[in-house]
């Protein structure tokens, strides 16, 4: 326990500005930001080439979009149907992707093992302080801008299929067509029923977050630990290279299966969210 | 309490903020450049592929059809062949039994005339050893007589020579 502890305390639960920008305009840079930009500019740049000279008989760059935006778009209309896959398409896609890309850029090296701490010899660290890129859904306040945008679109497209009364009735209006004196006992219960449905609605955002933040987190947490297992148990300088190397293999597959189901669970989620509260309209 | 747990996890305004921003940058583009067109272009490839299996099916029909036409225009043109072919036999038969007939009427006149000629030349022959012999008959009676005939005797012994050489 006690051989965990450097390890623990060097994984930061929030990102952090570096402290050249501390006091600067750059102050709300974080090394977490610094990666969601990087993303971003990957996403653009590689949409941006496959899609510059879009044609009916595809190259290999375009076949491989369409493959995955035809993909999706199957998946989110087998669950939303055609209408309002068409109005949320944009946004799930979005998700996937971001959150996908975001939590595999986390695995290359040097997130989290480059930037500034207590020196140690030439270009080495004793201890990291501020690594210089965050994987940036280890970054609650990313996690949570997702959960928040896709709580505002939901909101926004719900009261557009049901209006306020709809949604409200759905909320707390009786199911099943009960009529009669039964009703004075089903009503209070129902509304108790949509009182709870609130609570669930309101506590959605930070589940989304707090899910995707602590798996990807917790990922980041246990490749650290794997890395300096040899630092943990003593083990010799050259045992400590050799085991840093060897010992996290295993876990960048299981970080590479985490990352893509984080993805999806966050995806999938919006969508029957979405489903829940849409579709009986269409019906 | 939530702001003092939020707080421990970093999460800040200006921060969140910019995160949202970068998200939204994100989700325009690929909004833009990524699902649109490639949705567009996806609809038009599924329009292609329906009117290319529509013009498939037409071609099929098409095909039937002149197939159909084909073997129709084919029976025709053998009905008509063989509607030429035997009225081509039967010209021949017809024009074959003409000249058969027309070769035997020929070779039956060749035969009448041949049998006529015939028949006249042995006339002919017969009234020629007639007159040797009744010549013969004169030349030997006024030799065996030993005188000369008078026109009387001459005339009198070629109707008799005549009447037996008729006999």
């Amino acid at each position: 326990m006690v051989l965990t502890l450097p390890i623990l305390a060097s994984a930061a639960l929030s990102a952090e500005t570096p402290a050249v920008f501390e006091n600067s305009f750059l102050a709300w840079l974080t090394n977490s930001i610094f990666v969601t930009a990087i993303v971003v500019g990957v996403i653009v740049w590689i949409v941006r080439s496959c899609t510059r000279k879009l044609e009916l008989i595809p190259g290999a760059g375009q076949n491989f979009l369409e493959a995955v935006v035809e993909g999706a778009y199957g998946a989110a209309e087998s669950i939303l149907g055609d209408k309002m896959t068409r109005k949320a398409f944009p946004l799930l896609a979005t998700l996937f992707i971001f959150i996908l890309m975001s939590n595999w850029f986390g695995l290359l090296p040097g997130v989290g093992s480059i930037g500034w701490g207590v020196k140690e010899g030439f270009l080495s660290l004793k201890e990291m302080e501020v690594p210089l890129l965050r994987a940036t859904t280890a970054d609650l306040n990313m996690t949570f801008a997702l959960a928040a945008v896709s709580m505002i679109l939901w909101f926004y497209w719900t009261m557009r299929v049901t209006g306020p009364v709809g949604f409200i009735k759905e909320l707390f209006g009786v199911k099943g067509g009960m009529s009669g004196p039964i009703l004075l006992f089903l009503v209070p219960l129902f509304l108790f029923i949509g009182l709870l449905e609130v609570v669930s609605i309101l506590v959605r955002p930070i589940s989304l977050s707090f899910r995707l933040y602590g798996n990807i987190s917790a990922g980041e947490n246990m490749m650290g630990t794997m890395i300096n297992i040899g630092n943990m148990f003593h083990c010799p300088h050259w045992l400590t290279a050799v085991l840093s190397v060897i010992v996290p293999i295993p876990f960048y597959f299981l970080e590479l299966l985490v990352g893509f189901l984080q993805a999806m669970i966050f995806t999938v989620l919006v969508v029957v969210y979405l489903q829940l509260s849409t579709t009986h309209e269409e019906h | 309490m939530i702001t003092q747990i939020l707080s421990n996890f970093g999460v800040t305004w200006p921060h969140f903020i910019a995160q949202t921003l970068l998200f939204l940058i994100a989700l325009y583009v690929l909004s833009r450049y990524a699902y649109a067109p490639i949705l567009n272009i996806l609809e038009e490839r599924r329009k292609r592929i329906e009117e290319g299996q529509l013009n498939a099916e037409k071609i099929k029909k098409q095909l039937a059809e002149a197939e159909l036409r084909y073997q129709e225009v084919l029976r025709k043109a053998n009905d008509d062949a063989q509607i030429l072919v035997e009225e081509s036999r039967k010209n021949n038969e017809a024009f074959s039994q003409r000249e058969m007939d027309r070769a035997v009427k020929e070779s039956a006149a060749i035969v009448d005339r041949a049998r006529a000629e015939i028949a006249s030349e042995r006339v002919r022959m017969v009234d020629e050893v007639k007159r040797e012999m009744v010549s013969l008959v004169i030349k030997t009676t006024a030799s065996v007589a030993g005188k000369v005939l008078t026109q009387d005797d001459q005339k009198r012994l070629t109707e008799e020579a005549q009447k037996s050489l008729a006999a």
